[in-house]
C-alpha cells in the first residue's frame, strides 16, 4: 500500500468513526469505490475497533513493579545450581529471599535471589561481585555472614546465613523494652556496626526490618552494604569509596539528613540510623511519630540523642565511638570505679584518725588531743556518710541522685576538716618527728586531691552530671 | 522533525532508560502490597534528576516522548526476560481475540505488541508514538495531545485507528 493509500486509509477511518457503526461499513465502500483495497482495509479497522474492547487501555506501566521486580516465586523443591529450595522467606528491597540447601556443604543457607533490574550490564555485575566480597569479609557474630554470590542461569544469587528468629520491627511492634533490653541490645549492635566500620563498609539501610534476633538470643544485621549495590556504578569508586550520586537507596525514616540530600555519606549514616533503630525500640514509637519529645532517660539516651545529630560533625564518628560512650554509660559496669572512690576516702580518714592518734602519743598536748578527737569524729561522719551512699547505690539506686544531692555539703565540709586538721597536725609534730609530719602532709594533700580533682570525675563519668 | 527526535533518542535513550530504571527500582522499594506505579511521577522524577544532571533537554515535553520509548524498551525486555513470547505463544489462537479484549496476559503479549509496534511505526510513525505515549508512560489523551503539540480531539481519533491496527495486526488478520 503507498503512503497515499495509507493516508485515505486514515482519514476515511477517523471520518466513519463519527457514523453509526452499522451503516459506517457501506459508507466506506461507497466513499472508496475507485479504491477496493483501501475500502477493505479501512472496514477490517473498523470491525477491530469495534472488538478492541479493553485492549490497551490500562497502560502498562501502571503494572511495572511486577514486571519490573516481582519474578514469579521459586516453588519449593526446585534445584538452583547447587541449592534445593525450602520455602520463601519473604521478599525483600533486591527481591524474594529463600531458605534452601547448599547440596554441595549440607548446611542450611537463606538465599537472596537478586532482583535484575540493578544488575544488567557488565559493570554493574561487577561492581556487585566486588560489593559481595567486601560483605564476605565481615564475620562478625552480630552480622548476617555472606557465603556466596552465585550466577545461576544468567540470575544472581547471594547465598548468607540463614538467621532463623525474628526482627527488630516484630519487637518494637510488641511494645517498648526494658532499659536492660534496650542497653543490651545498644551494645549488640553498636559492636555489630563496629565490626563493619572497621572494614570500611557502611551498612546505610539500617532499620528494624533488616535487624533480626536469632532464636538464640544473637542479634543479627542482614543485608550488609547490599543497599550500595543498588546505586548507580562508579568505575573510580573503590570498595571502601562510599560516594552517593545515585537514587536514595535506603528507608527514608532511617536515613540521615545527609543521605537524604543525596550527598556523600560515611559511617556516620549509620550511627545516624543506630540512633533512630535505639529510639524506636526504646519508646516503642518513631521519633517523627513521637507526640512529645520522649527521651530516653538515663546516659544511654544522652548517646542515642547524639546518634541522632542532624549535622554528621555533631553525632560520634563510627559505631566504634558509639560502644564506648554506651559502655561509659553502663552505671553497673563503672559505679564499681566510683563505689571504689567512695571506700578508699573512707580508708583515708580513718588512716588519718589512727595517724593523729599516733602524733598524739609522740606528742600530747591539749591540741594534738582535740585534733585526734576532731579527726575521729570527721573520719567517722565522713565514713558513714559514704557508706550510706554505697548503700543506696546497691540497694536502692533509684533514691541515689537524691541522696547525693543531700551528702554533698556535709561530705565537702568533712573533707576540708580532714584536710586542716591534718595539716595543723603536721605542724604541730614536724618538730618532734619529721617523718610523721611528712604523713599527716601526704594524707591531707591526698585527701583534699580526692575530694577536688577525683570525685568530680568520677561521678561525672558515671552518673553523666554536667558539672 | 522524525530524524531530529529519533537522534535524540538514541543520543540519550541510554541514560533516560538506566534513570528510569533505577527510579522505578527505588520505587519498588519502598512499595507497599497492590501499589501501583505512578506512571506520570515516575517520568516526572526522572526527568527532575536528569534535567538536574545538567542533560541537554529542548523541553519536559520532549522528554516525555524519549521517556515512554525507554518504557517499551524496559518493559518489553523484562517481558521478553521472562519468557513472555512463549506464554503468549501458547496462548489459544481461538480466544486470543477475547484475550485482546479484555486485556488478559498483557505482560505476556508485550513482545509480540512491541514487534507489531514496529511494523505500525514503518505505516505510520505518529501512531506508533501515540501508542508508546498512552499505552506505556500512561499518558491521557490531553497530555498525549500536548506531547505531540496535536489536538486531543485528533489524538483521540488517531489512538482509536492505532488500536484497531494493532488489535487486528496481533489477532494474525
Amino acid at each position: 500500500m503507498t503512503s497515499e493509500q495509507q493516508r485515505r486509509v486514515r482519514d476515511l477511518f477517523e471520518a466513519a468513526l463519527d457514523r453509526d457503526p452499522a451503516s459506517a461499513a457501506s459508507w466506506v465502500r461507497a466513499a472508496a469505490v475507485d479504491d477496493a483495497a483501501v475500502a477493505e482495509d479501512v472496514v477490517s479497522l473498523l470491525a477491530h475497533h469495534a472488538r478492541a474492547g479493553a485492549f490497551l487501555s490500562n497502560p502498562i506501566v501502571e503494572r511495572a513493579p511486577d514486571l519490573l521486580v516481582d519474578d514469579p516465586p521459586l516453588r519449593d523443591g526446585t534445584v538452583v545450581g547447587s541449592y534445593t529450595i525450602v520455602r520463601e522467606l519473604g521478599r525483600g528491597g533486591m527481591g524474594r529471599v529463600y531458605l534452601a540447601k547448599d547440596d554441595r556443604l549440607g548446611r542450611t543457607v537463606a538465599l537472596k535471589a537478586l532482583a535484575p533490574d540493578a544488575i544488567d550490564d557488565a559493570s554493574q555485575r561487577e561492581r556487585l561481585r566486588r560489593e559481595a566480597r567486601a560483605a564476605a569479609v565481615l564475620t562478625h557474630p552480630g552480622i548476617c555472614t555472606v557465603y556466596a554470590l552465585e550466577e545461576i542461569d544468567g540470575e544472581l544469587f547471594m547465598a548468607t546465613e540463614f538467621v532463623d528468629g525474628h526482627t527488630l520491627r516484630d519487637e518494637i511492634d510488641r511494645g517498648p523494652a526494658t532499659a536492660d533490653q534496650v542497653r543490651r541490645t545498644a551494645e549488640d549492635l553498636a559492636a555489630a556496626l563496629a565490626s563493619a566500620h572497621a572494614h570500611g563498609i557502611v551498612h546505610r539501610d539500617l532499620k528494624p526490618e533488616n535487624i533480626m534476633r536469632s532464636r538464640e538470643g544473637r542479634l543479627k544485621i542482614l543485608d550488609f552494604g547490599l543497599a550500595r549495590l543498588v546505586e548507580p556504578s562508579d568505575a573510580a569508586a573503590g570498595p571502601l569509596r562510599v560516594t552517593h550520586t545515585g537514587v536514595i537507596v535506603g528507608t527514608p525514616a532511617y536515613m540521615a539528613p545527609e543521605q537524604l540530600r543525596r550527598e556523600t555519606v560515611d559511617a556516620r549514616a549509620d550511627v545516624f540510623a543506630f540512633g533512630v533503630v535505639m529510639y524506636e525500640y526504646a519508646c516503642g514509637v518513631h521519633p517523627l511519630r513521637a507526640r512529645e519529645a520522649t527521651a530516653i532517660p538515663g546516659a544511654i539516651g544522652h548517646v542515642i540523642g547524639r546518634c541522632m545529630r542532624e549535622v554528621p560533625a555533631d553525632r560520634f564518628a563510627s559505631a566504634a565511638e558509639v560502644l564506648v560512650a554506651l559502655r561509659a554509660s553502663d552505671a553497673t559496669h563503672s559505679a564499681r570505679w566510683w563505689r571504689m572512690h567512695q571506700l578508699v576516702v573512707s580508708v583515708l580518714y580513718l588512716a588519718g584518725a589512727v595517724l593523729a592518734w599516733q602524733l598524739k602519743e609522740w606528742r600530747e598536748t591539749p591540741i594534738s588531743v582535740a585534733l585526734f578527737l576532731g579527726l575521729s569524729a570527721a573520719a567517722t561522719i565522713g565514713a558513714v556518710l559514704r557508706g550510706h551512699l554505697i548503700f543506696t547505690e546497691r540497694m536502692n539506686r533509684a533514691r541515689l541522685d537524691h541522696e547525693r544531692r543531700r551528702m554533698t555539703r556535709a561530705m565537702r565540709f568533712v573533707d576540708v576538716a580532714v584536710t586542716t586538721m591534718l595539716a595543723a597536725d603536721g605542724v604541730l609534730i614536724a618538730g618532734v618527728r619529721a617523718l610523721g609530719a611528712v604523713g599527716a602532709f601526704s594524707l591531707a594533700v591526698g585527701v583534699l586531691l580526692a575530694a577536688v580533682v577525683l570525685e568530680p570525675a568520677t561521678t561525672a563519668a558515671v552518673f553523666g552530671d554536667e558539672r | 522533525m522524525a530524524d531530529r527526535e529519533s537522534l535524540a533518542v538514541s543520543a540519550i535513550a541510554p541514560e533516560v532508560y538506566n534513570e528510569l530504571r533505577r527510579v522505578a527500582a527505588a520505587y519498588m522499594r519502598r512499595e507497599r502490597p497492590g501499589q501501583t506505579l505512578q506512571a506520570t511521577a515516575l517520568v516526572h522524577e526522572a526527568y527532575l534528576r536528569l534535567a538536574d544532571a545538567g542533560t541537554p533537554w529542548h523541553d519536559k515535553r520532549h522528554f516525555v516522548g524519549i521517556a515512554a520509548r525507554s518504557m517499551r524498551q524496559i518493559l518489553v525486555e523484562r517481558a521478553r526476560a521472562r519468557g513472555a513470547h512463549k506464554r503468549w505463544a501458547a496462548l489459544d489462537r481461538v480466544t486470543l481475540s477475547d484475550t485482546l479484549a479484555v486485556a488478559a496476559h498483557e505482560d505476556a503479549m508485550l513482545p509480540a505488541l512491541d514487534d507489531a509496534i514496529s511494523r505500525l511505526e514503518q505505516a505510520d510513525a505518529e501512531l506508533a508514538r501515540i501508542v508508546e505515549l498512552r499505552f506505556f508512560a500512561g499518558l491521557s489523551i490531553e497530555e498525549t495531545a500536548d506531547a505531540l503539540g496535536s489536538s486531543p480531539a485528533t489524538i483521540k481519533r488517531r489512538w482509536a485507528l492505532a488500536r484497531a491496527w494493532l488489535h487486528r495486526d496481533l489477532s494474525g488478520e
